[in-house]
């Protein structure tokens, strides 16, 4: 059958897969710690159908081969880690890393998943968790009776019970992670990261040192997605699309005629 | 039978494969750094002894790839590079060095920079590896500069992008859509060589030339099978006038 089709359906099929990608994106616009994914494509192998230097005859040789390509893949998404506009929320147990950092989440199953979103809350035990119930992790309880409670840009986390300013009590303290390669971290959905063989080991500090990035009270950090770029790229891969189906298009009318002659 | 019918199959099929390269270059139109094949043909005297001048099979082939830059796509990465005017970067291939336009690179787990479909990028000296808890950063001449995230004014040199110049008539393009050097040689760095970052080249792919290419390919196809059709309605005619029933 005529590779025209074929190669033109891999540009279909890669133009599809970077309509998921943006779609995503434009999702997530107002998820909290949302990061950005881009689609990287790459040529697929060559066929070679006709060596360049073949000998012609005894003395002579092609001066140019034949090489037809076989379309176009997407090889990666590729997790855009800036961080997004910092928001002003006043609410207390809400926190935004300002610069590089994750939060440490216990999982049900014990291992720990990463976040950047920072809108916690306090389950009926006196746990910080996150919207889902994951404990934030080392755990932090808040004490019975608390007025109010502060976070340190270090992550320090202190509360003051029963409105006794005079004595505020040290509660915990927030670790946050980085990774030598964020992009690497697997999405689990839920706003969470797992660690993996390429983000590398976490390393743990405290915040606001070792280049991680300052923890800062009454601020979520809203998603990095610009949605000007994103509608760009989407009418892009759309005009894409709409020029490999009038390759295919093409190829069948060609075979048509074939058929009808 | 008549040899029409060959000259004309051969015309069709090598349309055929001239699709087959529209289509690959329209596919592509998207891939960064991406340079568009250019198809071309060429008449192959029929065999046949003197008489038979007027005919000509065409052969098809790939000239060489388009080596018009295409246009620069702001993507805000540290590690996205395009190359402006002329030049290449370097990766590290099982069969040794290659050169390509697509600058998006990426850290693996060990802090080696590679491309993100897994070739090393070469340095001047070899290999470039990003220390941890480290930003890297690349200047328009190709250095790479990683920035401790703990300490910001301690910068380390980590080395220099292997970047190359040589004519556009020794490159060419491998099954793999990386481009070698013709006669197999590594090209030497070109210190003149310089990059713009945070952003990738896009494909050099011209939509419109494209179609406008598959169309006339199309009707070129058309033509061919009419000459079949022709050969064939010619060919009835003769017998029919030999035919004793008429």
């Amino acid at each position: 059958m005529m590779r025209s089709l074929w190669t033109a359906k891999t540009g279909m099929d890669a133009m599809q897969f970077n309509i998921d990608v943006v779609s995503h994106n434009l999702a997530n616009v107002n998820t909290n710690g949302y990061k950005r994914e881009r689609a990287i494509f790459e040529d697929l192998m060559y066929q070679n159908l006709r060596q360049a230097g073949g000998a012609t005859s005894q003395q002579t040789s092609l001066p140019s081969g034949l090489y037809v390509g076989t379309g176009t893949q997407i090889v990666a998404t590729v997790r855009n880690h800036s961080v997004g506009n910092l928001q002003k929320t006043d609410g207390p147990l809400d926190l935004a890393i300002n610069g590089d950092g994750f939060f440490q989440i216990a999982l049900p199953n014990g291992t720990t998943a990463y976040t950047r979103d920072g809108a916690f809350q306090v389950n009926s035990q006196g746990t910080i968790v996150t919207s889902s119930g994951y404990e934030l992790s080392p755990a932090i309880q808040v004490p019975q009776g608390t007025t109010s409670i502060t976070f340190a840009k270090d992550g320090t986390v202190s509360a003051i019970v029963n409105n006794n300013a005079a004595a505020p009590i040290q509660v915990g303290n927030i670790q946050t992670a980085t990774f030598i390669n964020p992009p690497g971290l697997e999405s689990i959905g839920g706003n969470l990261y797992l660690e993996t063989s390429a983000s590398g080991a976490p390393t743990v500090g405290t915040p606001g040192t070792n280049g991680l990035g300052a923890i800062n009270q009454g601020y979520t950090e809203t998603s990095n997605v610009n949605a000007t770029e994103e509608l760009i790229n989407m009418i892009q891969a759309q005009r894409a699309f709409e020029l490999n189906s009038k390759a295919v298009t093409t190829t069948d009318q060609m075979l048509a005629k074939l058929s009808q002659m | 039978m008549d040899r029409l019918i060959y000259v004309a199959m051969s015309g069709a099929k090598n349309s055929e494969t001239r699709q087959a390269t529209i289509a690959n270059n329209l596919a592509n139109v998207t891939t960064p750094g991406f340079r568009a094949e250019l198809a071309s043909a060429r008449a192959v005297a029929a065999l046949g002894g003197p008489g038979m001048g007027t005919r000509a099979y065409v052969v098809q082939q790939t000239a060489a790839a388009d080596l018009s830059p295409g246009i620069f796509q702001q993507t805000g990465r540290d590690l996205d590079v395009a190359i402006r005017g002329n030049g290449w970067l370097t990766v590290q291939t099982s069969s040794g060095e290659a050169y390509t336009r697509n600058g998006s690179f990426a850290i693996d787990s060990s802090g080696l920079l590679k491309t993100h479909s897994g070739e090393i990028v070469q340095g001047e000296s070899g290999p470039l590896t990003i220390p941890e808890n480290n930003r890297a950063t690349i200047a328009p001449d190709g250095t790479v500069t990683a920035i401790d995230m703990a300490n910001p004014t301690q910068t380390v040199e980590v080395g220099r992008l292997k970047l190359v110049n040589p004519p556009d008539a020794q490159m060419e393009k491998g099954l793999d859509g990386l481009f070698r050097q013709r006669n197999g040689e590594t090209a030497q760095a070109d210190p003149e060589v310089r990059l713009a970052s945070g952003g990738v080249e896009g494909s050099n792919v011209n939509s419109v030339e494209q179609l406008v290419n598959m169309i006339s390919t199309q009707r070129h196809f058309d033509m061919q099978i009419k000459l079949l059709t022709t050969a064939e309605q010619n060919s009835r005619s003769a017998s029919s006038l030999l035919s004793l029933n008429s």
